[in-house]
């Protein structure tokens, strides 16, 4: 009767054999990867953590920088702007909102390198290419309709009575919004952080392009960048990937109680 | 004071607006502009305008590095027709979509309804199988190239238990195609189940109750009781599927870069990308990436209505 227990964890167990194979593989040397990759690391070395920390070239270091950089800006700038936008389109009784609300929800769907190219061309006009300036913009532009759509379903259930008895008591727009609307939509800001702080840490191609191969790159691209000098010594590759990857996952782990929460929140309101 | 309430009404012709009785309002102008404008704007520059330009650059022939560039209307769409390369785009992009939509779907509902039970031993799987959801696909092309390779993970172990030629999974022409969609399916397993999962959580508990008093079997429940109420779950897994499909890149460029061979795991945004940025034929790859977004647009509004309307009818 009870085989459920043993089938979950075996399933569980096969679907994670690819992570656990980078997991131990990290901490072995390049020889025993080879003959042993499935077994337990013993002794575990550290070396291909500290080579990919100490790297010549800087590859991780500055793409970590890059990276950090590049995702805070884009999604501090993000959360503020779709809030805003979001909150005027919801509140909004001009046809024309909703005819920016088309055209928003249309931009969902546009996969990247449909723009790619002329997104370069943009960035020159500004001469912004190659620039994390520049690619923070990019990021603001393709994700504010995420942002936006997000916040919307949430503004819908921040009752309209707090605002106008904000604005009776002296308040203007601006304060109305930062003071009282900003914080109840804390939930939507929260999931709007979350996807867009792990999409945007993700993202290959954007950076790929437009910080093009001279300048400093972010993290991801630095592990695409690392696996064509590394070859076949896994253990390097794997131990860039882990590092790669950590600052995302703990941003993850630590803000996902209130993701769960924000959406299961944002669908009964909407 | 009198300026700000004409021009708050003039937008919002409302009588039943409460009337804006003090200048402590900003105008509807000034409002526009401090928090409509700034998202407005970057979606303007970098979507909105660049969308444009696809377009138009598909009825040119521009080239950075072959001036002068001219109108040629049509054409680059009429080229499509014949080029080889696209027809075998075109096919792999269906191919890995396919795959991807099936594979992803009916692994992620049934380790959905394997782990719809509330203890810890669930819970942690259920953040096994995310895992991959919250990686990067660049990441999990690395870990699977790693493990695929001729010389891989996997290989290695074949050996070991007596294969002499084990196949290449990366590097057999015929064979690459699927082993990208496998490895995108393996990737796009948890997102299915965590939206089956809140899907499963949906359905009564006393419906199945009643259906089983009622003599149902636990196919027949199934079937007449959860598969219809998970009717929103699979929408948003097909829609989300095939979109992610049709969008395949990172893959194709981080583990085969299109090979083995001559294209045979090129797909339609790989060569958008490829056609622009190494053949510099901005023109032509403009018109790919119209066609692109149209197949892309087709599947967003009319599976979407299509699934939806089944949704209703249940």
């Amino acid at each position: 009767m009870n085989a459920r227990p043993i089938v979950a964890t075996f399933v569980g167990v096969v679907f994670f054999l690819p992570l656990y194979l980078v997991l131990v593989n990290i901490f072995k040397p390049s020889a025993a990867v080879v003959a042993d990759p499935a077994g337990l690391p013993f002794p575990p070395t550290f070396d291909n953590l500290a080579a990919v920390l100490n790297r010549p070239d800087h590859l991780f270091t500055f793409g970590l920088i890059n990276s950090i950089a590049v995702t805070a800006l884009s999604v501090t700038v993000l959360t503020v702007f779709s809030a805003m936008l979001g909150h005027y389109l919801a509140r909004s009784r001009h046809w024309a909102a909703k005819v920016v609300m088309g055209t928003l929800l249309c931009g969902l769907m546009i996969p990247v390198p449909v723009i790619m190219a002329p997104i370069t061309t943009v960035l020159k006009w500004f001469d912004l290419m190659t620039t994390l300036q520049g690619l923070v913009l990019v990021n603001v532009g393709y994700y504010v309709p995420f942002g936006v759509l997000l916040f919307m379903g949430f503004v819908r259930g921040v009752p309209l009575e707090l605002e106008e008895a904000a604005a009776l008591d002296g308040a203007n727009r601006f304060r109305v919004f930062w003071q009282v609307v900003f914080p109840l939509l804390r939930p939507a800001s929260a999931s709007v952080m979350i996807f867009l702080g792990v999409w945007i840490w993700n993202d290959f191609l954007t950076p790929l392009i437009v910080l093009g191969p001279d300048s400093g790159t972010t993290v991801t691209v630095g592990v695409y960048r690392a696996i064509g000098q590394y070859q076949s010594d896994f253990g390097s590759v794997f131990a860039f990937m882990f590092l790669a990857t950590l600052p995302i996952l703990i941003f993850y782990l630590a803000l996902q109680k209130n993701f769960v929460k924000g959406l299961t929140g944002g669908a009964v309101k909407g | 004071m009198t300026q700000t309430t004409h021009r708050e009404t003039r937008v919002t012709p409302r009588p039943a607006r409460p009337p804006r009785r003090n200048g402590r309002f900003l105008p509807a102008l000034g409002r526009f502009s401090l928090f409509a404008l700034p998202g407005l704007l970057a979606y303007t520059l970098f979507v909105l305008v660049p969308i444009g330009m696809t377009g138009y650059n598909s009825l040119t022939n521009l080239n950075p590095f072959n001036p002068p560039t001219q109108f040629v209307g049509l054409r680059n769409y009429v080229n499509l027709l014949s080029d080889a390369e696209f027809h075998q785009a075109l096919l792999n992009t269906v191919i890995i979509t396919a795959i991807i939509t099936v594979l992803a779907n009916a692994g992620g509902l049934l380790i959905a309804m394997l782990l719809d039970r509330p203890t810890k031993l669930y819970v942690l799987l259920r953040g096994v199988f995310f895992t991959p959801v919250v990686l990067s696909s660049v990441v999990i092309s690395v870990i699977w190239q790693a493990i695929l390779t001729d010389d891989g993970l996997l290989n290695s172990a074949l050996r070991g238990l007596g294969v002499d030629e084990p196949p290449g999974w990366l590097s057999d022409p015929g064979l690459a195609i699927y082993s990208i969609a496998w490895i995108m399916a393996w990737q796009m397993l948890g997102f299915c189940v965590v939206v089956y999962l809140a899907g499963l959580q949906g359905v009564p508990r006393e419906l199945n109750e009643a259906a089983s008093i009622d003599g149902a079997s636990a196919l027949q429940r199934f079937r007449n009781v959860t598969w219809p109420m998970l009717a929103p779950a699979l929408t948003i897994n097909v829609v989300m599927l095939l979109i992610t499909g049709f969008k395949a890149y990172d893959q194709v460029r981080v583990i085969t870069n299109g090979g083995p061979g001559n294209g045979t795991t090129v797909t339609m945004a790989f060569q958008v990308v490829q056609t622009a940025f190494v053949s510099n034929r901005i023109g032509y790859s403009s018109a790919l990436a119209a066609v692109m977004l149209a197949i892309v647009a087709f599947i967003s509004v009319v599976v979407l209505r299509f699934l939806q309307k089944r949704e209703v009818s249940q």
